[in-house]
């Protein structure tokens, strides 16, 4: 299942085919790849052609631009998510992982007994509405995002919302979802 | 009637949880209208931590749009800034149709303009009478005059309110309809037991302001007390005049005659009503006048001052009407008094349920509705000569800023195409308690 910004991915894990693994992937955005490089490149430009016209000041500006451009390119690159994964291991807990582009990986283990519920909710921001998954958790009063920075279609959310209910034994509203699609 | 379902997005600046006329009739009007198969959806902005989607009864869907309000429960005017959100609502919805509320509220004329540049159909009701005079009144006719000048069709609460309306903004009076307000009759009925008449409770049930005439009711209240010894007065609601109020009530050593409730739950309304014969309303300007309807139904003879639309609100045996001066207030009350023991609340009550009814708002809603829809669609040079005819100036700032927000919805359109936006599913809600209420009220709205 893609779409222009996601792609997702489900598999079960091979010798326990009952380890549930949902994957939801970011395509990659080359129009966001070139604005990034471009900003860089406008900064070191900018520093450079500064330099030069006024020529009694250090090269220590070209320096910072360098490294303001390096460190945009990190925060914009480096941190950015790659992919988020959801691995549903029934009777034991839900492990949800947060890849980055540098290799770091952030994993969270819930077990199940800690689920009460999980929940499709409809979030609204100033300027936009979109779909998320999060679990209601015993003896938490927050909710705990599944999918903490990326926000794919509710396409992509059903079935690991389905898998979460199966996998904490709730079976009534995913039968009543499968009656609204 | 048409069988055409609608797809209903009602915007307004005043909602629920804020309490008052306004938000009333939004709620009432869309629970009829849910009623009648249409499908609504309501947009305001977040009340305190009330932020995201909300449902109420009978699945009515409230966006409470994150956006702060600044001055008077308004949203901040930004005029682009709202485009996004209105847009992203509008096709995830798969919206017919946008009825905005109030000329006050900022909201409802930013998601007009912008459900107008989309090419969606759009109603406006006006809910206030507005002066001409002053520079506030001159802004808010203007910017008026700018919302309307595109409507499809308009409403208006009364035939006062609609000669308002059409002479504040432009807008030719065949595209205004009037359209009372009602009253939840199965909410406000006369007490089990009619009360004595040995002492006379006269109620007042209002936002203490000056707008309300709270400043009457200062100069009113002694002089009745001083006039008829055996009347008593208990004033609900708080504002800026309270002090005024309580002032008085020291000056002239009404403590055990005059008592003040302070801000009464609307819940708590009719509890309130139903322990008086006489319900005074001071106004000095009201383009309907819910509150009367509510005491009328309550079964309370009403003194109001002649003002607005009140004098069409109800039959001239339900209510006196005085001129908004104290004189001709108290020789008003000292006439209702008299009329009192000619007075039965249940007959009243069962009047009113035939006068009022929210279904029948909602059916004559739904004709402008239909009206609405039949309109022909135009394009952007089409409605650029609407605006154009809005002032010399004012026009072309007008059409400047319409077409400005058309090159917005441009680019929003190429950054999110509109197949990207994700319809929201239907569902069926599950039964619940609330059934109960909801069948009580629509069996005794249909009932006479």
């Amino acid at each position: 299942m893609v779409n222009r910004r996601y792609g997702y991915l489900h598999e079960c894990k091979w010798p326990l085919e009952a380890i549930d693994m949902h994957h939801v992937v970011v395509r990659k955005s080359n129009a966001k790849g070139f604005f990034v490089y471009l900003s860089a490149l406008i900064v070191v430009a900018n520093a450079a052609s500064y330099l030069f016209l006024v020529k009694d000041k250090s090269i220590i500006i070209l320096l910072w631009g360098f490294l303001m451009s390096v460190l945009l390119v990190k925060v914009m690159f480096w941190n950015r998510v790659m992919k988020e994964s959801v691995v549903v291991m029934p009777t034991f807990g839900v492990q949800l992982e947060t890849h980055y582009a540098s290799g770091r990986i952030v994993h969270r283990f819930i077990p199940i007994g800690k689920i009460l519920k999980p929940v499709l909710l409809e979030c609204v921001s100033p300027v936009t509405c979109y779909w998320s998954l999060s679990l209601l958790l015993h003896g938490e009063a927050e909710l705990t995002l599944v999918l903490k920075d990326l926000r794919p279609p509710v396409k992509m959310l059903i079935p690991i919302w389905k898998a979460l209910c199966d996998a904490s034994d709730i079976k009534e509203f995913s039968d009543s979802w499968k009656d609204a699609n | 009637m048409a069988d055409q379902k609608h797809r209903i997005l009602m915007v307004s600046d005043f909602f629920f949880p804020n309490f008052g006329g306004v938000e009333s009739h939004i709620y009432y009007l869309s629970q009829c209208l849910l009623k009648l198969g249409h499908k609504v959806v309501v947009m305001t902005h977040a009340y305190g931590n009330r932020s995201g989607v909300r449902y109420m009864t009978g699945g009515l869907k409230v966006y409470y749009v994150p956006w702060r309000p600044f001055l008077m429960q308004n949203t901040l005017p930004t005029v682009y800034g709202t485009l996004p959100i209105v847009r992203t609502i509008l096709v995830r919805e798969k919206i017919s149709l946008v009825h905005g509320h109030q000329a006050f509220s900022t909201l409802c004329h930013e998601a007009l303009m912008h459900a107008r540049t989309m090419g969606y159909k759009v109603v406006f009701t006006d809910h206030s009478l507005y002066g001409f005079a002053d520079i506030g009144s001159i802004h808010m006719n203007k910017v008026l005059q700018f919302s309307l000048a595109d409507v499809s069709q308009a409403i208006c609460v009364s035939h006062t309110s609609k000669e308002n309306t059409v002479l504040r903004s432009g807008l030719p009076a065949e595209k205004v309809f009037m359209i009372p307000n009602a009253v939840d009759t199965a909410m406000f009925k006369p007490a089990p037991e009619r009360l004595g008449n040995d002492e006379i409770i006269i109620v007042v049930i209002s936002r203490l302001v000056y707008r309300k005439g709270a400043d009457l009711l200062v100069e009113v209240i002694p002089e009745i007390c001083h006039l008829y010894p055996n009347v008593r007065f208990i004033v609900g609601g708080d504002g800026p005049k309270r002090v005024r109020l309580e002032e008085m009530r020291e000056k002239h050593s009404l403590q055990d005659r005059v008592e003040m409730l302070g801000s009464v739950p609307h819940a708590h309304v009719r509890s309130v009503l139903i322990s008086g014969h006489i319900f005074l309303n001071s106004s000095l300007t009201e383009a309907f006048c819910i509150a009367i309807l509510e005491a009328a139904s309550c079964g309370l003879l009403t003194v109001s001052t002649r003002v607005g639309g009140v004098p069409e609100v109800l039959p001239e045996d339900m209510i006196v009407l005085a001129e908004p001066d104290p004189s001709d207030m108290v020789r008003a009350t000292g006439k209702a008094i008299s009329l009192l023991p000619n007075i039965d609340p249940q007959q009243m009550h069962n009047r009113m349920k035939k006068l009022y009814n929210w279904h029948d708002v909602a059916k004559r809603t739904e004709i402008v509705y239909d009206r609405a829809l039949k309109c022909p669609d135009q394009n952007l040079l089409e409605r650029l000569s609407r605006y154009l005819s809005c002032g010399s100036w004012a026009g072309k700032i007008f059409c400047f800023v319409m077409i400005i927000d058309f090159l917005l919805w441009r680019l929003l359109q190429l950054w999110q195409p509109t197949e990207e936006i994700e319809g929201v599913p239907e569902f069926t809600l599950p039964h619940h308690q609330d059934e109960e209420i909801i069948s009580n009220f629509n069996k005794d709205q249909s009932l006479g």
